[in-house]
């Protein structure tokens, strides 16, 4: 049998907050979370001495383009100016655009799986606040293939998720107006679950359905195409971390194995990297992401669970039209009716499948190489009955059994599934 | 409490046309807007959607004026007044609504608040019936509406108390305010902890004018010490009539000890006569002037010569060392660089902190009814580090009375009865990581 990866927990920072400015560097972002990870999971920075003395710690860092933002690389040899704990300790970072921190975790499940290592710092992070927006679009537009879909062309992203709107409305025949308003309704989803999420970056703002639904206007222009500010995700500083560990240490926390979350499955692929070339390649398959429902199908396999067993989902929702895909790529409803689970409210935070309580990328935030770590997290939070104000309950009124998460990276290129779940 | 409508008189001004986006939007209601003219309120209409960024309120708007007001009113379940904060004014207008409220006479229960920032909650209310008084309130937003979240709801010894809180729930809940209750005391709690730092900074301004007076304290209390604005720049921004206002107010009426600080020093008294009042009219502690080339220059008034110069870089090496650790986040580091240098400037700015924790939890025994209060109100209120959050910057309780026996005049802890207000301290529920910052 294969060994268990427990998850012991983490931390995020406050996505509201601007660091640049604060006038504090990335090492201030580090040094808060990891320190207020330990603190919360009840380890110091001795305890990871004594681990790495060993050599049973490693750390893995998920960031998508610091050398940009912030002309910074090697960034998993940086944590040692976090503490002097981390001399010494086996460390590297991850990539894959805005599923780095995802490729971090896989890794370090990897790792642990192995029994290379005992625990595993899983560290995802992003600065973004230090350029104007249009610089920022221009940077991200590195996640596509830059020459052909990103380079001279003003925000890439939401016109290649404009795009993803505009094939799944064709694939489907839907009604469009249908579609727009099951979109508005996803972000209002987002931003009233993020009302609730304590470190949500949106968690002061308003939007209301009138609102998204509204686009074209002053105060919701568009900016895919077919999408409005509403239907995006917000340009985001934030870092979280997660801790995973073996069975050997939980024993020796003296922690109770059935109490503690652990990673049960995972699916990762990659889909054709041009937009043009995904839509071809899909016209064979009944769902407009073909590859994002493999890596789901696969991590259910890996699971040995349907979708049946999952009660919460966090969700890539960097645009609400990927979020309107992700519905029917997790098996919530079949493809071309993803609508149906977002009319019936089943979608909703109180719902038989809520997406996003945390607010998601829209309501929490998206700090790009961050977002994979937090959503791991918040499958965390949710099994472990921590999430406190955003706390996910079944009807019968229990904690989550199982969690999943989709994390994408490039316009839905890079698919990564995980499931957390409790034995 | 349902609230489907509310009116707001005085609805064109800046707070009114902000705090009518908060019902409209938040709290989704059909909000009246009540100006002396259609037109204005038809203005105040076009701008306050901009507010809250979302164009989906305007049409919950509906622009009127005060020959209007019965039918306004008649169909509303609150009425919010946000007029000149002029004693007369407010008698003049309270007094209709409570004539417009007897004329109505449905049976129908209206919450009528004001959003006075200095006056009488109390006395207002008695220009009411006595069955109308018991929905009277104080209901105090900060500016603007949507950054500052901090909403200050006062009863008077005549406010029915169920429907105090259903407010008190509707602000949280619904419009997702930091709710505080306090009392009906002059400045209430956020302005009267908030412009007695900023006026105490004025008096050491004009004190150390020989050291550059203005520039030089707001270098040494600028953002590092949790703030996003220095508190000079503050003033400028909020204006010296208003600053002048709730001091003048304060040293009136209330005797704590802090009486003294309340005095505005004859420098600012001079620059409201020449009408040199800040950011609104051009100038007044600083000024931005255009250069030939097109540069835009930061000018401030120099007390000692009466003129505007240019606004000194100051560097002091304790804020050099206090910057660089904060920009690593190594903040106990950058506390003890200032507890450690024993300049003047390091002086001042250590003792300006101990007596802002000081006196706001001393203001929040008397204002506030919980030590916590004093917190929420400087962090959603003016968005500085709170004092209990500053207690934890400083090393913790012990460490904060070891400061202060230290440093602080014997006679001030007296007064405050310092170590039963030590045992008052509670553990904050504020970072102050976020509030300090790595800046100048």
């Amino acid at each position: 049998m294969e060994n268990k990866v427990y998850v012991l927990g983490g931390s995020q920072t406050d996505f509201e907050r601007n660091w640049s400015k604060e006038g504090k560097n990335v090492i201030a972002l580090l040094k808060e979370v990891v320190s207020d990870a330990l603190v919360e999971i009840g380890l110091n920075y001795e305890d990871i001495v004594k681990l790495n003395n060993e050599n049973r710690v490693a750390c893995f860092v998920g960031n998508f383009i610091a050398e940009e933002y912030i002309q910074q690389g090697h960034l998993g040899a940086l944590l040692t100016e976090v503490n002097p704990a981390f001399y010494g300790v086996p460390s590297a970072r991850y990539e894959a655009a805005c599923a780095s921190s995802s490729v971090a975790l896989d890794s370090a499940i990897t790792k642990i799986k192995a029994e290379e290592y005992d625990l595993a710092v899983v560290i995802g992070w992003e600065l973004m606040k230090t350029v104007d927006s249009k610089t920022c679009g221009d940077i991200l537009g590195r996640a596509a293939y830059y020459e052909k879909e990103g380079k001279g062309i003003d925000f890439p992203f939401p016109k290649l998720f404009g795009k993803l709107a505009d094939e799944t409305i064709k694939k489907y025949c839907l009604d469009e107006n249908r579609y727009m308003d099951a979109l508005a309704k996803i972000s209002v989803i987002n931003y009233s679950n993020a009302k609730r999420n304590p470190k949500a970056q949106t968690r002061k703002w308003f939007m209301d359905y009138d609102q998204a639904s509204h686009r074209g206007t002053d105060t919701n222009n568009l900016i895919g195409n077919r999408l409005g500010i509403s239907d995006c995700s917000q340009v985001t500083d934030g870092a979280a971390v997660v801790f995973l560990a073996s069975a050997r240490l939980i024993k020796e926390l003296g922690k109770d194995q059935k109490s503690i979350p652990i990673v049960k499955g995972y699916g990762h692929r990659t889909a054709p990297m041009l937009f043009e070339k995904k839509i071809r390649d899909n016209a064979a398959s009944e769902y407009v992401l073909p590859w994002t429902r493999k890596a789901v199908d696969e991590a259910y396999k890996r699971a040995g669970l349907t979708v049946d067993d999952i009660d919460v989902f966090e969700t890539h929702d960097c645009f609400t039209s990927s979020e309107y895909a992700a519905i029917s790529a997790f098996g919530i409803t079949a493809p071309g009716k993803e609508y149906e689970a977002v009319e019936s409210g089943r979608i909703d935070f109180k719902g038989d499948k809520p997406i996003n309580p945390s607010g998601g990328l829209i309501g929490c935030g998206h700090p790009v190489g961050a977002s994979g770590a937090r959503m791991f997290l918040d499958l965390y939070k949710q099994v472990s009955g921590t999430a406190g104000t955003y706390q996910v309950r079944k009807e019968n009124g229990d904690v989550p059994r199982n969690g999943m998460m989709l994390n994408i990276g490039g316009s839905a290129t890079t698919n990564y599934v995980f499931v957390v779940g409790k034995e | 409490m349902q609230i489907h409508a509310v009116t707001i008189l005085g609805a064109n001004g800046t707070m009114g046309r902000n705090i009518a986006a908060i019902f409209a939007s938040f709290g989704s209601a059909q909000v009246y807007l009540v100006s002396r003219s259609i037109e204005k309120s038809i203005s105040a209409k076009e701008k306050a959607y901009k507010s809250v960024r979302a164009e989906s309120v305007k049409k919950k708007m509906i622009a009127s004026d005060y020959s209007q007001l019965e039918k306004c009113v008649e169909k509303s379940e609150l009425v919010f007044e946000a007029c000149a904060e002029d004693w007369e004014v407010k008698v003049d207008l309270h007094s209709r609504i409570s004539e417009v409220l007897k004329k109505i006479n449905d049976g129908k229960d209206r919450v009528i608040c004001t959003g006075t920032s200095g006056l009488s909650i109390t006395k207002l209310s008695e220009l009411y019936s006595e069955e109308q008084r018991k929905l009277f309130m104080g209901m105090h937003f900060f500016n603007p509406p949507y950054n500052m979240t901090l909403c200050e709801l006062t009863p008077t010894v005549y406010t029915d108390r169920t429907v105090f809180n259903e407010i008190f729930k509707y602000g949280k809940d619904t419009l997702y305010r930091t709710m505080v209750e306090v009392k009906d005391s002059p400045a209430f709690l956020g302005n009267r902890i908030g412009f007695q730092f900023i006026n105490e900074a004025l008096q050491m301004a004009e004190q150390y004018k020989y050291n550059g007076g203005i520039d030089y304290i707001d270098s040494i209390l600028g953002p590092f010490t949790g703030r996003a604005m220095a508190p000079l720049v503050t003033a400028d921004f909020v204006g010296l009539d208003v600053h002048k206002a709730i001091v003048d107010n304060l040293y009136e009426n209330t005797r704590d000890y802090a009486h003294d600080t309340f005095i505005l020093p004859d420098f600012a008294e001079q620059l409201i006569k020449e009408n040199r009042l800040g950011k609104k009219s051009g100038e007044g502690l600083y000024k931005t002037i255009m250069h030939e080339s097109g540069v835009k220059i930061r000018q401030v008034y120099d007390i000692e010569h009466g003129n505007y110069r240019n606004v000194m870089k100051y560097k002091f090496p304790f804020v050099e060392e206090m910057i660089s650790a904060f920009r690593e986040g190594d903040y106990e580091q950058g506390i003890s660089a200032l507890i450690n240098n024993r300049s003047q400037e390091a002086n001042i700015c250590c003792n300006f902190l101990l007596k802002y924790i000081l006196y706001s939890l001393e203001t929040a025994r008397d204002v506030g009814y919980d030590i916590h209060s004093a917190d929420d109100v400087m962090a959603a209120g003016f968005n500085w580090c709170p004092p209990l959050a500053m207690i934890k910057a400083f090393g913790g309780i012990e460490a904060f009375q070891k400061l202060c026996e230290e440093r602080l005049d014997s006679d001030m802890l007296n007064k405050v009865h310092f170590s039963e207000l030590v045992e008052e301290v509670e553990i904050s529920r504020y970072d102050y990581r976020r509030f300090i910052k790595a800046k100048y």
